[in-house]
């Protein structure tokens, strides 16, 4: 019955910092998930971490989690995501969202 | 425009509880408390399989409207229904003792600026009440709300603002009704058992919930406005609001007392008055009290916009 907890590093070729603290984005909706990106000495690494009451998408998450790493290039920051039921696309959606709330 | 600016022209009904806390004070001046990196998620959801959030449905936090501190508590209805836990409640208990430090240190400091200055509570109701999940701890916190509500009594308004799609019902209906003063708009509703539970237990002929016209005059804004039930009826924007709040912040405790429905005898005397009027009109809809009421058209108040409605509606007053 418990959630499933996810856990994912990357390791982007250029990293760049977080320009704030840390920022939230998104509620946790039915097929929705919220998301905190916050600045974390890594060592230039990347981690993220998903909790979901979902199982059997591990790989799926990666996939999306990565493309989203690949293009922003963020280092030393811990993805936090609460999700419920959220499909790739509405993932890929907040997470970018997120991002616009800083920088858009 | 500055985000702030862009909040206040949003629809309230369809902002987010976070955008909602953060238009209805001054620029800038939000500051969230036990929010979201602070991670006071439920205990009780993981063990059950269900999704948490960071912040348990409810943001809490402080602001100002002008010289007044305000306090705005904001239930996110998108999360479980906005049902209220052990977390969410908590936050609430806490943002409404928060009221009261700030409200005794100025009275004990500096009583002469106490109407100038005092603080005022925002609620932005977005529930169907205790959730389920964790049906005790979520009880008890609405116990401990309306506790914390009888506390903040003569000294401090606490405002229900009822905007939100799911509006106010179940244990958080009592709260709100609890509460000094209520905004709402024509968008939201107010009850204590919602329209798909009367249907589930007393049958479609008693009540129909997928009747969205027949839900919406007996538990919408407009409804609320005509009996007496909420005291101002404001347009879906932030600003609308948020205007009526700053209006509420400047009104003497004694004008706040007066607005209160139910909690004095002069108020327990109308209510007992409105039981007399019901038994008599025997209404078989909500349009037969609106009439009893001195509105000869009541259909034409349901298609009436905002303006209009407001220029011809006649209502019970919850000030005698």
């Amino acid at each position: 019955m418990a959630l499933t907890q996810l856990k994912y590093e990357f390791s982007p070729a250029t990293p760049r910092a977080l320009p704030v603290p840390a920022v939230h984005f998104g509620v946790v909706g039915s097929g929705d998930m919220e998301v905190i990106i916050e600045n974390k000495d890594l060592g230039g690494k990347a981690v993220a971490t998903v909790v979901t009451p979902v199982t059997g998408f591990d790989h799926v998450w990666e996939m999306v989690l990565r493309r989203f790493m690949d293009e922003c290039q963020l280092g030393n920051v811990a993805i936090s995501i609460n999700d419920n039921n959220a499909t790739p696309v509405v993932v890929s959606l907040r997470l970018r969202q997120a991002l616009l709330e800083i920088e858009g | 425009m500055s985000k702030w600016q862009t909040l206040q022209t949003r629809s309230f009904l369809e902002s987010t509880a976070r955008q909602r806390a953060q238009g209805l004070v001054d620029e800038g001046s939000f500051t969230e408390l036990v929010g979201p990196t602070e991670r006071f998620i439920s205990p009780h959801l993981p063990e059950l399989g269900e999704a948490v959030e960071f912040d348990d449905g409810v943001v809490t936090g402080i602001g100002l409207l002008g010289k007044h501190p305000a306090i705005v508590i904001s239930q996110e209805g998108r999360f479980i229904g906005g049902a209220v836990g052990e977390v969410g409640g908590a936050k609430m208990v806490g943002a409404l003792k928060l009221a009261q430090s700030i409200y005794e240190k100025l009275q004990a400091e500096n009583p002469a600026e106490v109407q100038a200055r005092r603080p005022i509570v925002l609620i932005s109701f977005e529930t169907g009440g205790v959730r389920l999940h964790e049906a005790n701890a979520g009880l008890l916190a609405h116990a401990e709300v309306m506790d914390q509500i009888q506390n903040l009594r003569h000294k401090v308004p606490v405002v229900s603002v009822v905007g939100s799609k799911i509006g106010c019902f179940g244990g958080m209906g009592f709260v709100a009704a609890a509460t000094d003063v209520i905004v709402m708009s024509e968008f939201s509703r107010i009850g204590l058992t919602g329209p798909e539970v009367i249907e589930q237990e007393m049958g479609r002929a008693e009540f129909d919930a997928s009747d969205r016209a027949l839900v919406f005059r007996t538990t919408g804004g407009k409804h609320k406005y005509i009996m007496g039930d909420c005291n101002y009826l404001v347009p879906d924007s932030i600003a609308a609001f948020r205007q009526q709040a700053i209006a509420i912040a400047a009104l003497p405790m004694d004008a706040i007392e007066n607005l209160r429905r139910i909690g004095s005898r002069s108020a327990i005397e109308r209510q007992m008055q409105l039981v007399a009027m019901a038994a008599e009109v025997s209404p078989t809809d909500a349009k037969d009290m609106w009439k009893a009421i001195g509105n000869e058209n009541p259909q034409q108040l349901i298609d009436a916009n905002y303006t209009d409605f407001m220029a011809q509606a006649k209502r019970l007053t919850p000030a005698a």
